[in-house]
């Protein structure tokens, strides 16, 4: 039930965007997929939509298989990044337009239409705006024209790209909060594209992470953040850093630095931790502070670990000393092999 | 003083060679007053040549709006190879000799070209007819439509198509209820500059046209006649019809542009 692919493989000319996708979207979920850009996930959208077709690998509605059908006769809503409003129509017309296109036999009488159409931007909390065209209609009205035009035809499934892309911050974080009560009213099965773990977190009942057209996660949104399953998950959805160690005697050792207990075999491996994974130490790994800015009640603090190209950012109680090394030690790392 | 000076002189390069030249015609078409002007008009070859030059351009506008929108949609919405080429192949007219353009016909329909022959021998008229003159103003004027459309559709995207689609529309209805929409003034704008070639082309109709008089011979072409005849009324009488044309156009074009410039590319050609 819900959305199922199956082995999805896609190639553009010679770039392959996508490598063999299982997937599954189970009834009632609202599912993020969750990855940098060039990471397949729009792509993956598309083909699940009906606007891009798989050279290999099934796409299933209900069990039922659609992987041959055109997107007109998928039955699923789809909400553009730009919003692909209708420039000549207005705001009533183009949440109608899925109604009016139908066959003569299929189609609503034109009160029917009406009663509808007030409906949606009732729903869409835009009551009194349908004789307006989309012009004159801020980036967060047209984002909710686009998706009560897209509900407008009932749809099975509903697919948005990037919906809050083209938004700025303060809309965005309101609106996602009133898409996610909407999506929880409605129930309707539901994934939408995003390159902000934030909102992925946020918003999504499960998570895909992708990158370079395959996915390195399926979780819930607390997993992903604590358990994730690769350094590329660990680095895309929350900030990181990461030691070479050693393990010894189910030790990870940086140097002569314990720095946690290790579940992994003995030898050479990467341990990642967050930046607020860690507590001041006066015999911790020793590093040169470079920036230092206050953050979230503790201060932030970009330091070089001798021997380690890339700086670590941690979180300290207080400020560093100036011209004093800070010292510290990570709480809970992360394994992953070398 | 340097900004005053180029202006001066952008005006009066101007004056000279575009606008004294605009006054000529209608003084010259008015010389003999408005009667013998009116004369010049209705005389039987001149009203001919009115007719064939509406026919030809009734004929050739229609088809290179259809081309042009054909051409359009399938270079920005679709991705296939040699797309490099066909763009290319639209910008030929605008790069060859119309001279060459009539040659072209000439070679492959007239009498000694390469389906002369057999054209001739199934009672097909094209050279020195009124198909030929057909074909040689659609080869010269399709740039116009195509070229403007490109622009204008590449940076719509398809993203209006695709969410038509997959509200459920055909795409006939898509392209009657989105794209044409989106496109309408540009479209009217390339029409425009399509039509006013197609009635003023000279040198490409002029090769095929074998100027039959009352037959075969367009306004620009009938124009040369009388002039090369001294009728001077009389050629420039017609001339100014012509000039009234390219005024009408201009105004239209000028209109678009100030009310709509912003939904039409590519302005200036």
């Amino acid at each position: 039930m819900g959305i199922t692919v199956s082995g999805v493989k896609k190639t553009f000319g010679t770039f392959a965007a996508l490598h063999g996708i299982d997937l599954e979207a189970k009834p009632g979920e609202f599912l993020a997929l969750l990855g940098p850009s060039g990471s397949g996930k729009t792509t993956l959208l598309r083909i699940i939509a009906g606007l891009e077709f798989p050279d290999t690998g099934t796409i299933a509605f209900d069990d039922e298989d659609v992987t041959q059908r055109p997107v007109a006769e998928r039955g699923v809503g789809f909400v553009f990044q730009q919003y692909a409003l209708f420039r000549h129509m207005t705001i009533a017309d183009n949440i109608a337009f899925g109604l009016t296109v139908r066959p003569r036999r299929q189609r609503p009488p034109k009160a029917e239409i009406a009663r509808r159409v007030e409906e949606l931007l009732d729903l869409v909390q835009l009551s009194g705006l349908g004789k307006r065209y989309p012009a004159q209609l801020s980036g967060g009205q047209r984002q909710r024209v686009a998706l009560a035009r897209a509900l407008a035809v009932e749809p099975r499934f509903l697919l948005l790209d990037e919906p809050f892309g083209a938004l700025d911050a303060k809309v965005r974080k309101d609106l996602r909060r009133w898409l996610r009560g909407l999506h929880d009213r409605l129930g309707l099965t539901s994934i939408f594209v995003t390159h902000d773990q934030e909102e992925a977190l946020e918003l999504a009942d499960r998570v895909v992470v992708m990158d370079h057209g395959v996915i390195e996660q399926i979780a819930a949104p607390a997993d992903v953040y604590e358990r994730p399953a690769s350094p590329f998950v660990f680095g895309f959805v929350g900030e990181s850093n990461c030691l070479p160690v050693t393990v010894r005697a189910g030790r990870a050792l940086y140097g002569a630095h314990d720095i946690g207990p290790a579940d992994a075999p003995e030898g050479p491996a990467n341990a990642w931790f967050r930046p607020h994974d860690v507590i001041a130490a006066e015999d911790g790994i020793p590093a040169t502070p470079l920036l230092a800015r206050p953050k979230n009640g503790a201060t932030r603090v970009e330091a070089q670990i001798e021997g380690i190209e890339k700086p670590v950012e941690i979180d300290l109680p207080t400020p560093p000393a100036p011209g004093a090394p800070v010292r510290f030690r990570p709480t809970r790392i992360r394994l992953f092999p070398a | 003083m340097a900004r005053r000076l180029l202006i001066a002189a952008a005006l009066a390069f101007l004056g000279l060679f575009v606008l004294l030249p605009f006054i000529a015609v209608f003084v010259e078409a008015f010389r003999q007053g408005v009667p013998a002007f009116l004369d010049a008009l209705a005389e039987p070859d001149a009203m001919a040549a009115m007719r064939l030059t509406l026919l030809v351009a009734a004929i050739s506008v229609p088809a290179n709006i259809v081309f042009g929108i054909v051409a359009a949609w399938c270079i920005t919405k679709f991705e296939f190879r040699g797309k490099g080429l066909l763009i290319t192949l639209i910008d030929l007219p605008f790069s060859v000799s119309p001279v060459v353009a009539g040659l072209i016909y000439v070679l492959l329909f007239g009498i000694n070209g390469w389906f002369g022959p057999w054209l001739r021998a199934n009672g097909v008229e094209i050279i020195f007819a009124v198909p030929g003159i057909v074909l040689a103003t659609i080869f010269v004027t399709f740039p116009f439509v195509a070229r403007e459309l490109i622009p204008l559709m590449a940076e719509q995207g398809r993203d209006d198509e695709e969410a038509a689609v997959s509200l459920g529309a055909s795409g006939l209805q898509t392209f009657w209820h989105v794209t044409l929409p989106n496109i309408r003034w540009g479209l009217l704008y390339g029409v425009l500059l399509c039509n006013a070639r197609a009635m003023g082309e000279f040198g490409a109709v002029s090769v095929v046209s074998g100027h039959i008089r009352g037959l075969t011979n367009t306004m620009p072409l009938h124009v040369e006649i009388l002039y090369t005849e001294y009728n001077f009324v009389g050629a420039f009488a017609v001339a100014s019809l012509l000039a009234v044309l390219a005024l009408v156009t201009l105004a239209v074009k000028t209109l678009l542009e100030w009310r709509y410039g912003d939904q039409i590319q590519g302005m200036g050609h």
